[in-house]
């Protein structure tokens, strides 16, 4: 039996055998996680492979309804939160909480510039009524040849949505991250939080590679 | 927890660069009418996007391989996912609805040739029960 070993680090759980086995775990857990978010956004995949492949002249066409400077610098804003999340994984490795805190701010900070963009890009489309499903009424020039755009519009509003749910979550916490590095409960013996919310934001950007070039860029 | 492998920072900066550049250059290729050949290209540039964020930034490449097998294993569930998906929607005109399909699928398949009729209910029935019938009202 093993007994408690006095010497152990106050984030040790007692029932793992040593800290590395429980930061192992950890990461496992979380991929496993992982495993069934990119499930539940394959559903979302699925459905706009299946349709796009019924209407495909309708979404080439549909597609030009977007805006693709809004959607081209929410990839660059996107994909610079994804370095700083890594680099404040980096800055708390070398115990420089300083830095840490700094780059977990900078991605919070994208994070709130990504769904600003967002928001801009949706409140036009209410305006003008691109919307999903019962709701779409938009008949301008450039639509009214179309065939059915608003199945276009449910799927990207369900596949934006649901990613935008998922920064707004991440938001939330990074902002948690900030609170406990900049009280000290995050060091470089113990920062598995910020590793595991690391693999979630990366996630998120990772999604978004994917949703840009299938709504943005189609023909 | 010093046994964790620390990337360079010059990782993290010439990944994020690639990404960056990587970004333009799938949108500049979509103005160019490649035909079908565009989508292909777009998801390529996509998955070499999604590979240096999954190796470098979530650190699958330095970790046990357990995680990346994970990983693995939801892009393998989407595939199935997908085809088989797919084996429904694309080919559901081939139920003999679609005229230009040139063998629409038997109604009755030919391994039941050898069996005796039956009702719905599963009872026998002749096969020419109906025409014995009208002889008999006739005569």
């Amino acid at each position: 039996m093993a007994h408690h070993n006095p010497d152990a680090p106050s984030h040790l759980k007692h029932y793992f055998h040593d800290v590395n086995q429980q930061y192992e775990t950890s990461k496992f857990a979380m991929w496993a996680f992982i495993l069934t978010e990119v499930l539940t956004f394959a559903g979302l995949f699925v459905a706009y492979i299946v349709y796009r492949s019924w209407y495909p002249d309708m979404f080439v066409d549909a597609h030009k309804l977007l805006d693709v400077n809004k959607g081209l610098m929410n990839t660059i804003v996107l994909i610079t939160s994804s370095l700083t999340m890594a680099l404040a994984i980096w800055a708390i490795q070398k115990n420089n909480k300083k830095l840490s805190v700094f780059m977990l701010l900078a991605t919070f900070i994208f994070a709130l510039v990504f769904l600003g963009i967002k928001f801009l890009e949706y409140s036009h489309k209410f305006e003008v009524g691109q919307l999903p499903g019962e709701f779409y009424s938009y008949m301008g020039p450039d639509a009214v040849h179309l065939n059915n755009p608003h199945i276009f519009f449910s799927i990207y509003f369900i596949m934006t949505g649901l990613h935008g749910l998922h920064v707004a979550i991440g938001m939330g916490l990074i902002a948690w991250l900030v609170y406990s590095t900049q009280k000290g409960n995050l060091t470089s013996e113990y920062y598995t939080p910020m590793e595991m919310i690391g693999i979630f934001w990366h996630l998120v950007d990772l999604i978004w590679i994917y949703l840009f070039p299938l709504f943005y860029l189609i023909g | 927890m010093s046994e964790h492998h620390i990337t360079p920072l010059r990782t993290y900066l010439i990944i994020a660069a690639s990404l960056l550049f990587l970004s333009g250059v799938t949108v500049w290729v979509s103005y160019i009418d490649l035909g079908s050949f565009n989508i292909v290209l777009a998801m390529f540039v996509a998955t070499v996007k999604a590979s240096l964020v999954a190796f470098f930034f979530m650190h699958l490449l330095w970790d046990d391989k357990k995680n990346l097998t994970m990983f693995l294993m939801s892009l393998m569930f989407f595939g199935i996912f997908v085809t088989i998906t797919m084996l429904d929607t694309e080919f559901r005109g081939d139920l003999g609805l679609n005229p230009e399909v040139k063998d629409p699928i038997n109604k009755r398949a030919a391994f039941y040739d050898t069996l005796p009729l039956t009702d719905t209910h599963g009872h026998p029935v002749d096969e020419h029960s109906d025409e014995h019938h009208e002889d008999k009202d006739h005569h």
